[in-house]
């Protein structure tokens, strides 16, 4: 297994108290796997992101348990020289808005050469060359003339190329997208994942995917893993999620999606707002919320139920499914009241 | 130098930009393929005409970096070329007085003493007759290197200790914000007269010690908090995210992007340290005789002002517009440097 995950807990101390924003996460992605982390703000998606990548800001965010097993190392056990040299090379991120994440006083062949120059110790001179074959390779035109251009100079489409073929250019392993195409055009996007998805299956790497854009989910990924409150509450191959999802939130984002044959009637909403995290609900996370909510989801926290057919041999190989759910058959069933 | 310095900062990317050198083959490459001779002669022209034109070259409304956008502001503020143009005077004649004047600031004669204007000595003669002429030429020459050293010191000492502090906060940042506060708290002319009294060396290098050593913490605070804001911009997350250690993050991607203020602050705070040599001159503390000052002058004249005001108003008027020169310079800088003024 590339990257293995397990119960991994951060927390972040506020004035408020302590902010428990990731409660117990577990993952698998495998070489060429694309897994989707899925979940409204807060939900600790993008924190866990970044205690992979190991770029948390220490502090006021502290990792307090779990491991992070990369290609078989757990890297919260390495050192910060150690893990700096795996990041950009063997693991590498993308992130949401490419105007902010591009130093605007250095031109784009600067920023993409620097990547040889930091990991590989090239000239300035291959690194430029480098540059331009990546460049070409993102498919920018004229790349030869415009690797001496500043980011500003590039629309925003252009820019989140040049953010990927830096994520890229040194063939990492594993590739963490934090929402890549949120601050883009719809027509931009397409062209943007479809970049993505074509690199990933010829370079065979791992990519977390992490959005809240149900759509963009459903045309790339393989697997799902929803979030909410800093757990994950739903884990699924992406097909058998859209079909019958195992968990009432899943299932509210999932009505939650505009569609043309709904034209006129109301857009479902789930109602109320996620929970502060300093003030998790006891029992389950999700229960304020849930159309389903017994009195037991009101006390006991519920673990992640292998969720048939696969059962628990099939979670245990990341093949089956979960569901954090004490009523995940009524949901996949369909007979939950809303 | 005061004045070369932010033209040097586009300067330095222009150059950057150009030295890279492939791109004017390219570009010929490009054109030629493009086949006829009048592409080639295109070529051969906007070889030529690369930087630092090149800018100018380039088709309208297509937007450059921070620094050659400042640039080009700065070039057109008519504010921005009279203080340049008056700094340059300024500094031309502190390195060489005596294309103006062939006099020595030091010959005095006694039996000139406070007479006006004659030929050859147009600004009269002070008390112990010496020219003021000369001796107003020559006390450029310590004002500008008082305020350059003075402001020198204090953008290297407070940028960097500001810098670190932002760029690794916590405790050391603690400590270094409180100190910046302890310094805030002695008043800049009392604590002169007390720390300079006790000197006895004759050079302007005191003087200077002490300028930075309460002017750093001005510097320290912006460049800190400069440092901070740029730290959190998702470009700084990225490079990080990319491998790049904590020197490489503060020096290539934090420090361009946070300088901007300090040297807007730092160029105004040159003329209130000229202004400032010339305060504790005046005051007894500063710089002293036989070194040429405008403080100087201006104290050993003010006796004098109701019959004599020539010794006292032509030192004064240079030390003014040299002062006026040094801050009308910092507030085009600024304006040039921040994008929300444009």
């Amino acid at each position: 297994m590339l990257l293995e995950v397990r119960d991994l807990r951060v927390e972040f101390t506020t004035r408020e108290g302590v902010a428990k924003a990731v409660n117990g996460v577990s993952y698998e992605v495998a070489e060429g796997e694309t897994l989707a982390v899925l979940g409204e703000s807060g939900s600790g998606k993008s924190v866990t992101a970044q205690a992979i990548m190991g770029i948390l800001d220490v502090p006021p965010g502290r990792i307090t348990g779990g491991e992070i097993l990369f290609q078989g190392r757990d890297l919260l056990r390495l050192k910060e020289e150690e893990r700096r040299g795996i990041r950009g090379a063997e693991m590498a991120m993308i992130f949401q808005d490419a105007l902010s994440s591009l130093n605007p006083v250095l031109t784009v062949g600067d920023q993409l050469g620097e990547m040889f120059v930091v990991h590989r110790g090239m000239s300035k001179k291959d690194a430029r060359a480098r540059a331009v074959e990546l460049m070409d390779r993102v498919r920018i035109p004229a790349a030869a003339q415009r690797v001496r251009d500043y980011p500003h100079q590039f629309s925003g489409g252009m820019r989140q190329r040049i953010m990927i073929a830096m994520a890229l250019a040194l063939r990492p392993a594993l590739i963490i997208a934090d929402e890549p195409t949120t601050a883009l055009d719809v027509t931009v996007q397409a062209q943007v994942m479809d970049l993505l998805a074509e690199l990933q299956r010829e370079y065979r790497m791992g990519l977390i995917l992490i959005t809240h854009d149900l759509g963009v989910v459903a045309d790339v990924a393989d697997r799902i893993a929803v979030m909410y409150a800093g757990r994950i509450v739903e884990t699924a191959p992406v097909h058998d999620l859209y079909k019958a999802p195992a968990h009432p939130y899943t299932r509210g984002l999932l009505d939650s999606i505009p569609r043309l044959d709904h034209k006129g009637r109301e857009l479902y909403a789930i109602k109320g707002l996620p929970p502060s995290l300093t003030a998790v609900p006891p029992g389950c996370p999700f229960h304020p919320r849930c159309p389903m909510a017994q009195d037991v989801c009101r006390t006991d926290v519920p673990p992640l139920y292998a969720v048939e057919p696969g059962g628990a041999a099939g979670l245990a190989t990341g093949e089956g499914r979960g569901s954090a759910c004490h009523f995940w058959r009524d949901c996949l069933e369909g007979t939950g009241s809303r | 130098m005061p004045e070369p310095r932010p033209n040097t900062d586009p300067g330095e990317l222009d150059g950057g930009r150009s030295d890279d050198g492939a791109g004017p083959e390219d570009g010929a490459v490009a054109g030629t393929g493009f086949g006829g001779s009048m592409d080639l002669a295109a070529d051969e022209g906007r070889t030529l005409e690369r930087d630092p034109e090149h800018d100018g070259a380039e088709p309208a409304g297509r937007p450059r970096s921070l620094w050659s956008d400042a640039w080009r502001d700065l070039r057109r503020n008519p504010v921005f070329v009279v203080s340049a143009l008056l700094i340059l005077f300024l500094v031309l004649i502190s390195v060489w007085p005596t294309l103006l004047t062939s006099g020595d600031p030091l010959d005095c004669d006694l039996a000139k003493a406070q007479q006006g204007s004659q030929p050859g000595h147009p600004f009269g003669f002070n008390a112990q007759g010496c020219d003021v002429y000369t001796r107003t030429v020559y006390g450029a020459r310590t004002s500008v290197t008082v305020g350059v050293c003075a402001t020198l010191g204090v953008a290297l000492l407070g940028s960097v200790l500001g810098g670190l502090a932002g760029f690794f906060s916590g405790i050391w940042d603690a400590l270094l914000s409180r100190l910046t506060d302890v310094f805030f708290a002695i008043p800049v002319v009392l604590g002169g007269l007390v720390l300079l009294s006790v000197v006895t060396s004759n050079t302007v290098w005191p003087v200077i010690g002490f300028m930075v050593l309460l002017g750093w913490p001005q510097i320290s605070r912006i460049a800190r908090g400069s440092v901070i804001t740029a730290r959190q911009h998702d470009y700084v997350q990225a490079a990080r995210a990319l491998g790049a250690s904590s020197p490489r993050m503060l020096l290539r991607h934090i420090a361009p992007n946070a300088v901007a203020p300090v040297i807007v602050v730092a160029t105004i705070a040159l003329g209130t340290y000229i202004a400032l040599e010339a305060t504790l001159s005046f005051l007894g503390v500063g710089l002293r005789p036989p070194t040429v000052s405008w403080g100087i002058d201006i104290s050993s004249a003010s006796p004098y002002i109701r019959n004599a005001p020539h010794m006292l108003l032509w030192p004064a008027g240079a030390l003014a517009i040299t002062v006026l020169a040094f801050i009308m310079l910092g507030d085009a800088v600024r304006d040039a440097l921040d994008p929300k003024l444009r």
